[in-house]
């Protein structure tokens, strides 16, 4: 199992840092690099991908620096973001290519395998340069794959694809994750990163903002209330838990609509743990609860702000 | 426990825009003569790679500094008692035709080739302005580069030459004998201007399209050379030889009268040559490049030097016609 | 154990660099010198011609020989760093050392066969120039070979290598090389002129360099220039685009 391992690495184009003083280890899974524009992201994967040398700081790939050093694509494979790739060749002549360059004992099969994988059979007889841009995202993934990397950096891959692609791309990443490779992808777009990858880091401006599992970031951050939505089975039964919940040290304010309570509390494990009891003890049927904002969105809200604060 | 998107202020189904102070502008605009006006200063500025990086600026540097050498050795030169090295018609041929090739191929792209290739057209075009405009404003805006990589030796010559000469007189014979100099130098400038950028427009690569230009002048060029020296050896070989005083020393050239046609049509080749020939046509007396006293042959040359650049033109404004993204 | 030649690298690059319209640009001028020694060769077959030197030395050796290498030097492995497509190639295995001599063999090999074969193919189209066909054929082939590594050396120095090159081509070797003796050092023309001087000795060439000179001072400059790219391929750095 390979790991990349960052430590204290900062990257900066004379006055503009880039990256700041950021420590991670990546292991086995999928990790989403999480972040807004001109965090970082593509200087974090590009410095592990071997193309950007650390202004400070080592940063090593399997026990050794990528920088440099061209052996470290034997388990690596880049999706680079900008889109450019040999348009005049056909999108199998490309990856058949790429595992020439890889030195592959089977390069039909190795090929086949690759452009299966990522669902290119149709096209792959097509020059690149008629390609749709979600299509040479893919054929850029299959290229990368093609010589079964540990390894699997990708900036930003899901841009330009359909929803239809996006999910396929998904799919994979997950079930490659699971294979037990190392995966790192870079967006900005919450949405994707919360379906594919239980492991985020955080950047903005150049800085780790958080790493981890989101929900457990959420979780770290008792500054903000946890929100929930309670329903019971009538609109007397709300106000009465209403009152009770007031009465609780933990909580720190109960909204009613018609829909049913809004409670906000501070101390996440103290509502969790006596809700059921209360609502029992009190004779009071428990119809929802949910819990508003452990989505990343939120946890991404809270962060920039904390940040900005 | 399942995610749910954030709770639903209460009452509220229906969408809102919110007010974050957009504002319509509605006073006066500035219209269509000052985009382009706008699109043509920008454009003169980025052909000498102002409000880009330094790199931008090392080969309009290097050549303009090329091209004021001859002058600034010539005021030298003439405080020190000379006459004038250089005349104002030709000023330095070779060196002006290498230097300005150089300068056109390099910067031409930087006007056209950019912007095809980050793909703005669509918002130069997106703008009240004509399709005609763009190409019009760089147009303008290139030959007014190459008016100044020009003219401004030129003057250089001329401050350098007026102030080493006594009297009234002096003055004015240098005056007199800078505006055909400076009527050369916008000959030069309108058809140079319309060659590099039509070839220039062809491609978004800038690489590519400096090679193109580069290609198309200097071939033409050393053709034309070749083709004149040879049909010069030919005229010497066959006619009695003459010797006559010039700038440089005594140049042999072909016989007296007249110049054999093979001559003058070898002139036809290259835009540097076709400069000469009409440039001596018009009562220039300066002999440079070898290109022979074209006569009333002349015209044939100002004809093909018009065609050029009506060809050229015509290129340029049918490259925009449709605002293609690449 | 990798040899310095990467076939598929070469193939590639062929490909690339022969099946876009740029490849009418490297046609073009070998056209045109052809083109020119016959019209010549109708018209003026004199036996004490003095054009073949004019048209062969001017125009194929101080032209068509240095424009045509450096278009095609640039773009086999400039055109692929400056469009981003050069990442695909890099992010493999291949040392670097390998890919920046392939595409110097590859750019060699197709200067020789756009500038230096049209220039043989003319020189015996010319008459009574075999000699001095001969010669500058053998001199462009060793241009072929020196310019072709200055000029990939130059595309991954800078991204604005077919400026510099043509600043080089024009300023440097057409003006200074002719009025400066000291440039000549310098001068990739030179060393080819120097080893075509040997083989044909002729004055129209002005040739100012020794063979022995010329071959010394051209192999230095061509694995220095490998060397300086491979060095600067290795620590290629993707231009900060921040994102």
């Amino acid at each position: 199992m390979s790991a990349i391992e960052l430590s204290n690495v900062s990257r900066w184009y004379g006055n503009v840092v880039a990256v700041n003083d950021i420590t991670m280890t990546i292991g086995p899974g999928v990790t989403g690099l999480l972040g807004p524009n001109g965090a970082g992201k593509s200087t974090i994967i590009h410095m592990i991908a071997g193309f950007l040398g650390p202004s400070k700081g080592t940063l090593t790939v399997d026990g050794r620096p990528s920088w440099e050093n061209p052996g470290v694509y034997k388990i690596l494979g880049l999706v680079p973001e900008r889109d450019s790739v040999y348009a005049f060749l056909t999108g199998e002549q490309f990856v058949r290519a790429t595992a020439k360059l890889h030195k592959l004992p089977d390069l039909a099969g190795a090929t086949r395998r690759a452009i299966e994988m990522t669902d290119m059979a149709d096209a792959a007889d097509r020059k690149i340069s008629t390609y749709s841009k979600g299509m040479r995202q893919r054929i850029k993934v299959a290229a990368a794959l093609v010589h079964d990397p540990q390894i699997l950096l990708l900036d930003e891959p899901f841009n330009g694809m359909d929803p239809r692609q996006r999910i396929h791309m998904m799919d994979l990443l997950a079930k490659l994750g699971t294979e037990g490779r190392t995966i790192l992808f870079s967006s900005h777009i919450l949405e994707e990163v919360e379906r594919l990858s239980g492991t985020i880091q955080v950047m903005v401006a150049g800085r780790l903002a958080a790493s981890g599992d989101f929900r457990a970031i959420r979780r770290l951050m008792t500054s903000r209330p946890h929100v929930f939505n309670v329903r019971t089975s009538s609109a007397s039964d709300d106000r009465r838990l209403a009152a009770v919940l007031v009465g609780r040290p933990f909580t720190n304010a109960v909204e009613l609509s018609g829909k049913g309570l809004q409670v906000r509390t501070s101390d996440f494990g103290a509502f969790c743990g006596q809700i059921a009891a209360l609502t029992r003890d009190n004779g009071i049927a428990l119809r929802e609860l949910l819990p508003t904002d452990e989505s990343l969105e939120s946890v991404f809200g809270y962060l920039l702000s904390d940040q900005a604060n | 426990m399942s995610v749910e998107a954030p709770p639903p202020s209460p009452g509220s189904a229906t969408g809102v825009i919110h007010d974050l102070g957009y504002r319509r502008y509605d006073g006066p605009r500035l219209g269509r003569p000052r985009i382009v006006a706008a699109l043509t200063w920008h454009s003169f500025r980025s052909a000498f790679g102002l409000g880009r990086g330094a790199k931008a600026k090392i080969v309009p540097v290097i050549t303009f500094l090329a091209l004021c050498l001859p002058a600034i050795v010539n005021a030298f030169a003439m405080s020190r008692g000379n006459a004038r090295l250089i005349s104002y018609d030709t000023y330095s041929p070779v060196l002006r035709a290498l230097v300005m090739t150089i300068f056109v191929a390099v910067q031409a792209p930087e006007l056209v080739s950019r912007d095809l290739r980050s793909r703005v057209l669509p918002l130069y075009f997106s703008r009240p302005i004509r399709s005609s405009d763009y190409p019009l404003a760089k147009y303008i805006a290139f030959t007014a580069a190459c008016l100044v990589m020009i003219e401004v030796p030129l003057l250089l010559l001329y401050v350098g030459s007026i102030v080493n000469v006594h009297g009234g007189a002096a003055v004015w014979a240098q005056t007199k004998a800078l505006i055909p100099g400076l009527l050369v130098g916008l000959m030069w400038s309108v058809v140079l201007a319309a060659i590099s950028l039509f070839l220039a427009s062809l491609t978004g690569r800038r690489g590519f399209a400096t090679g193109a230009v580069a290609i198309f002048f200097l071939l033409t060029y050393v053709l034309s050379q070749i083709l004149l020296q040879v049909e010069t050896q030919t005229a010497i070989n066959q006619g009695p030889v003459q010797v006559k005083g010039g700038p440089g020393g005594p140049i042999v050239a072909g016989p007296a009268l007249p110049v054999p046609t093979a001559e003058k049509v070898s002139g036809l080749f290259s835009p540097f040559t076709l400069f000469d020939g009409v440039r001596m046509w018009l009562g220039g007396t300066t002999q440079a490049d070898q290109v022979p006293k074209p006569g009333s042959f002349g015209a044939v040359y100002a004809l093909v030097l018009l065609a050029i650049l009506a060809l050229s033109l015509t290129g340029l404004f049918a490259r925009y016609r449709k605002a293609r993204l690449a | 154990m990798s040899s310095l030649f990467n076939p598929v690298v070469a193939a590639l690059t062929f490909r690339a660099t022969l099946g876009r319209r740029r490849a009418v640009l490297f046609a073009i001028p070998a056209v045109i010198l052809i083109a020119l020694t016959l019209v010549l060769r109708a018209t003026h077959p004199a036996a004490g011609a003095l054009w073949p030197s004019n048209v062969l030395g001017d125009f194929g050796f101080s032209v068509l020989l240095p424009l045509t290498a450096l278009i095609i030097g640039t773009s086999v492995l400039g055109a692929e760093i400056d469009d981003g497509s050069a990442i695909h190639l890099l992010a493999t295995p291949v040392p670097r050392s390998s890919v920046v001599v392939t595409k110097f063999a590859v750019s060699a090999m197709m200067t020789m066969v756009f500038a230096a074969l049209p220039e043989l193919i003319a020189g015996l189209l010319a008459p009574h120039s075999t000699k001095l066909a001969f010669a500058l054929f053998v001199g462009a082939l060793v241009g072929s070979v020196i310019y072709s590594a200055v000029f990939v050396a130059a595309s991954v120095l800078t991204s604005r290598a077919i400026a510099v090159g043509l600043l080089y081509v024009l300023i440097w070797e057409g003006l200074l090389g002719n009025l400066v003796g000291g440039a000549r050092i310098l001068s990739v023309a030179h060393y080819s002129l120097g080893v075509a001087n040997a083989i044909d000795p002729d004055q129209n060439l002005m040739a100012g360099l020794t063979l022995a000179t010329s071959v010394i001072l051209g192999t230095i400059v061509t694995i220095g220039a490998l060397i300086l790219a491979t060095r600067r391929l290795s620590a290629f750095a993707i231009k900060g685009e921040p994102a």
